[in-house]
């Protein structure tokens, strides 16, 4: 035994140590659990797979949890493999696969790490297995021996592929990392190993990893015919801009390269916060003995790898996989390159398969590759290549005046260096922008039904009681406001600038047009757009300014076809006097930064509230036969419990009735089933009643104000039903009607302190 | 004054009175039976009903709008309605939709009574 049982960070096939693996400490936490779990006796056994954004990296990230498994010495025997990427055979990866299966297990039962590093043929393992496993690897590479002689290519892959099913489940169990981020090398081969690799990984019983690009990935699974509800799934994208940072500055350090606060921002947003691209940039750098410090030498390190270093050949691998033939290559560089005469970047199959001169079938190969590698999206017919990073269109853009249009490399250099400097203060203050921009999108992806007061959308009311008033105050203030107005349900937010040019010039994040319903049904009557923007002034925005974006606003509905709509715009310091006026005469809402805030804060805890199920009760009974007195009475139990007042309870009570009649009476319920929670805080009690069932058309789409006859004003019988609802409003402090895709949820709260 | 307690509704006459208990939870369910109940007691000659809540706990929306049937009938009968010993959740509930309005209350079943002696039949109230 050479290690140390407590030390866990021993280096085996991690190119970092542990301690410089950054940003995807969470994922690495997951595997890992996720092969200790998997691998419990008498668990179902669980797959993951991978799904890869290009250039977001995995392979480190399964490096790392093959050590950290290794290190732990427990029934969990991890093994990792990559494809190789060059170019191969399906069988020759079958047998590498083999290859490496053996000298990592026997590594791990030897306790040996520096076997897996080890190159030693498949004899040579058998002489170094361990007692216990020396019978069924002798077996494995006796059966090997005699199958890699037969005719069948196909069931020698397999053979290969299923070699960690061999192992006698005793003691130890193989957990299989399959990195495939190279699977689109071997599309041409005669055996499709991407279902080989599937089939092989699910038919086997042991937990394991399947990783690759999330396209190609998804492709294989389904094509090998797996039921994809089996799996688990985890999504690997570009590294968040902290942990892009944070990568920099380690990989600088380790690489002795001088950076500055400036140059790592501008080299976060340059290389698109992609792990591959920032450990080859600074490993050129630390090479060439450069420093980073000024914005001129990472442009002229950048041009430097885009024409001639690692991401130039990485680039360059890629187009020379998609297509081998230097005279295709070159016709899909201009392909890619060139936009249509409409000027437009969408182009067809059958324009390619024109420009290329090739069949139907290799057409239908390089664009499947292409769509893989993300670098254009094509759905068979239409092809778009506006598809990959800015690295890419940089590296195509100068092949193409290289290749095709032959001019001068020198100019060439020039021009894009020129090009990556004058980009460069613009792609920091892009993002400086869009890090100081209000989260227009975010918030309005979290309106969702919820009632809110009414004055977070009139600053001119809004402003007298509240404007610079502490939070706290604020707060309690409009907990108590029951002046409430009932955010639509957006299930689609863009950038205004998708739907009107007129609006780029204020940049991406100034505006947004959020689809919605509104009424918590989806009717062609309830559908509306929020048109929102925030309108730049220090003071507070005038009517010239506010009549401008509402002209601007209103003419990109108008073009758009929306006719529903809704403007809201916020202003940082809120409006003036008259605009506020203005605001009003064209029914648009208008807020400052302090109510935008705050609403974003409210329905944020109402996110966190609903999450946190610690002190949530549940309670299912059959509608009918008086049940809804069970629902009182346990309602009862929980309020008692609260010290809540006996007026208190009994209005609890009555309202948990009525919302129970109401669940019974007005959906046609398929389980005649009522479904109560209640939610314990401790200054308040919310329940909640919900059941299946279709609801009438306009059931809740005037909960606000609804029923508001009261007995005697010429009503039938029939009309006074459906007083439920005035009631629970007014026995309740806050009563929301929850969306639901059916049936009706409906939420009522009581505050202890108000009712004691 | 005999009692009568068929179809669950306890229920009496004093004079031309009828005195009909609610149960301790009133819904549609008991709502329809003091509603038939009342119907019956008016159809008798009954000129004014007491509706006795001593034991009734809750009362529902839909029992309400029974409650507001019977009043429909009694007026148009002629007759008049009290409400008695209602609790004062109860009381609440009756407030927020209208129903004290066309209804009095009285304190007990004894109160009720005293009250309705000394009051003349609605018709004669109202001119008729």
């Amino acid at each position: 035994m050479n290690y140390n049982r407590n030390d866990y960070g021993r280096q085996i096939l991690g190119r970092v140590r542990r301690d410089e693996f950054i940003g995807r400490t969470a994922e690495l936490e997951r595997l890992v659990s996720h092969a200790r779990e998997s691998s419990v006796e008498g668990r179902e056994t669980q797959g993951l797979l991978i799904l890869l954004t290009p250039l977001a990296g995995v392979s480190e990230l399964l490096r790392q949890t093959f050590d950290s498994l290794f290190s732990r010495r427990e029934e969990v025997v991890p093994i990792y493999f990559a494809l190789p990427p060059d170019e191969t055979t399906a069988v020759s990866a079958a047998i590498e696969f083999l290859n490496t299966f053996l000298l990592q297990y026997i590594s791990y039962r030897r306790d040996e790490p520096s076997l897996c590093r080890a190159s030693l043929a498949l004899n040579d393992l058998v002489k170094l297995a361990p007692a216990a496993d020396v019978v069924w690897i002798e077996e494995l590479v006796e059966a090997y021996n005699r199958q890699r002689f037969g005719e069948d290519d196909r069931e020698l892959v397999r053979f290969c592929l299923t070699a960690p099913d061999r192992v006698p489940s005793a003691d130890v169990r193989p957990f299989v990392m399959f990195d495939a981020v190279q699977l689109a090398n071997y599309s041409d081969s005669s055996i499709p190993l991407a279902i080989e690799i599937v089939r092989a990984l699910r038919s086997g019983g042991n937990p394991f990893v399947l990783a690759g690009l999330r396209r190609e990935v998804l492709d294989a699974v389904t094509r090998a015919g797996c039921n994809t509800d089996a799996l688990e799934v985890m999504r690997l994208d570009q590294l968040g801009d902290e942990d892009a940072r944070s990568l920099i500055s380690a990989t600088a350090r380790r690489q002795q390269v001088s950076i500055t606060d400036e140059t790592r921002d501008l080299l976060v947003q340059q290389l698109e916060g992609s792990p591959f691209f920032i450990t080859s940039f600074l490993q050129a750098a630390g090479e060439k003995r450069l420093a980073l410090d000024s914005y001129l030498a990472c442009e002229r390190l950048y041009v430097d790898e885009l024409m001639g270093g690692r991401v130039n050949r990485h680039f360059s691998s890629v187009l020379e996989h998609l297509a081998p033939e230097p005279e295709t290559r070159a016709s899909v560089i201009r392909l890619l390159c060139e936009a249509t005469p409409e000027g437009k970047r969408t182009t067809h199959f059958e324009s390619w398969r024109r420009r290329l001169k090739l069949d139907s079938a290799a057409v239908e190969q390089l664009l499947r590759l292409l769509h893989i590698q993300e670098l254009i999206n094509c759905d068979g017919e239409k092809i778009d290549i506006t598809g990959g990073s800015t690295l890419w269109q940089d590296y195509l853009k100068s092949r193409f005046r290289l290749d095709a249009m032959r001019e001068p490399r020198a100019l060439v250099v020039a021009d894009v260096m020129a090009d990556a400097l004058k980009r460069a203060p613009q792609t920091i203050a892009h993002h400086y922008r869009r890090a100081a921009s209000l989260p227009l999108r975010e918030l309005l992806g979290k309106f969702n039904s919820q009632l809110v007061p009414r004055c977070l959308f009139d600053f001119a009311e809004f402003a007298p009681a509240y404007k610079g008033a502490p939070a706290e105050e604020a707060a309690a203030g409009l907990d108590a406001d029951t002046n409430l107005v009932r955010l639509p349900q957006v299930f689609h937010a863009a950038s205004g600038v998708s739907f009107g040019s007129a609006l780029r010039p204020f940049g991406e994040e100034s505006s947004v047009v959020a689809h919605a319903f509104s009424g918590g049904v989806y009717t062609n009557q309830n559908e509306i757009v929020w048109l929102v923007a925030r309108v730049e002034s220090k003071l507070e925005a005038n009517a010239a300014l506010v009549e401008k974006w509402l002209n601007l606003l209103t003419g990109v509905a108008r073009k758009s076809g929306l006719v529903n709509t809704q403007i809201w715009l916020i202003a940082n310091e809120g409006f003036a006097p008259e605009a506020n006026d203005l605001l009003r005469s064209h029914n648009a809402f208008g807020s400052s930064r302090q109510q935008f805030d705050i609403l974003t804060d409210r329905l944020s805890t109402g996110e966190r509230q609903r999450s946190d199920t610690d002190n949530e009760f549940q309670l299912i009974f059959p509608m009918g036969a008086d049940n809804e007195m069970l629902a009182a009475s346990a309602v009862e139990q929980v309020a008692r419990r609260l010290n809540f007042t006996a007026e208190a309870i009994n209005q609890i009570k009555t309202a948990v009735i009525e919302a129970c009649i109401n669940a019974s009476e007005h959906s046609l319920s398929p389980d005649r089933k009522i479904y109560q929670r209640f939610q314990v805080e401790n200054d308040r009690l919310s329940i909640t009643i919900s059941s299946r069932g279709i609801l009438p058309i306009n059931f809740g789409a005037n909960s606000q104000g609804e029923e508001e006859a009261t007995a005697g004003e010429s009503q039938t019988s029939d009309d006074r039903r459906g007083w439920g609802l005035k009631l629970i409003q007014t026995l309740m402090d806050e009563v929301e009607f929850e969306r639901v895709d059916e049936g009706t949820s409906l939420r009522m709260t009581k505050y202890l302190r108000q009712s004691s | 004054m005999g009692e009568s307690v068929k179809s669950n509704v306890r229920s009496h006459c004093v004079g031309t009175t009828a005195v009909v208990y609610a149960s301790d939870y009133l819904n549609k369910l008991t709502g329809e039976r003091i509603e038939r109940e009342c119907k019956k007691q008016l159809d008798s000659g009954a000129r004014a009903l007491v509706i006795d809540f001593s034991d009734t706990e809750l009362v529902n929306s839909i029992g309400i709008s029974i409650l507001l049937g019977i009043i429909d009938i009694a007026e148009k009968g002629g007759a008049l309605v009290v409400f008695s010993d209602v609790n004062s959740e109860t009381v609440q509930l009756f407030e927020m939709l209208g129903l004290t309005r066309h209804v009095v209350l009285a304190a007990n079943e004894q109160e009720a009574l005293s009250n309705l002696s000394t009051s003349p039949p609605q018709s004669q109230a109202i001119g008729h």
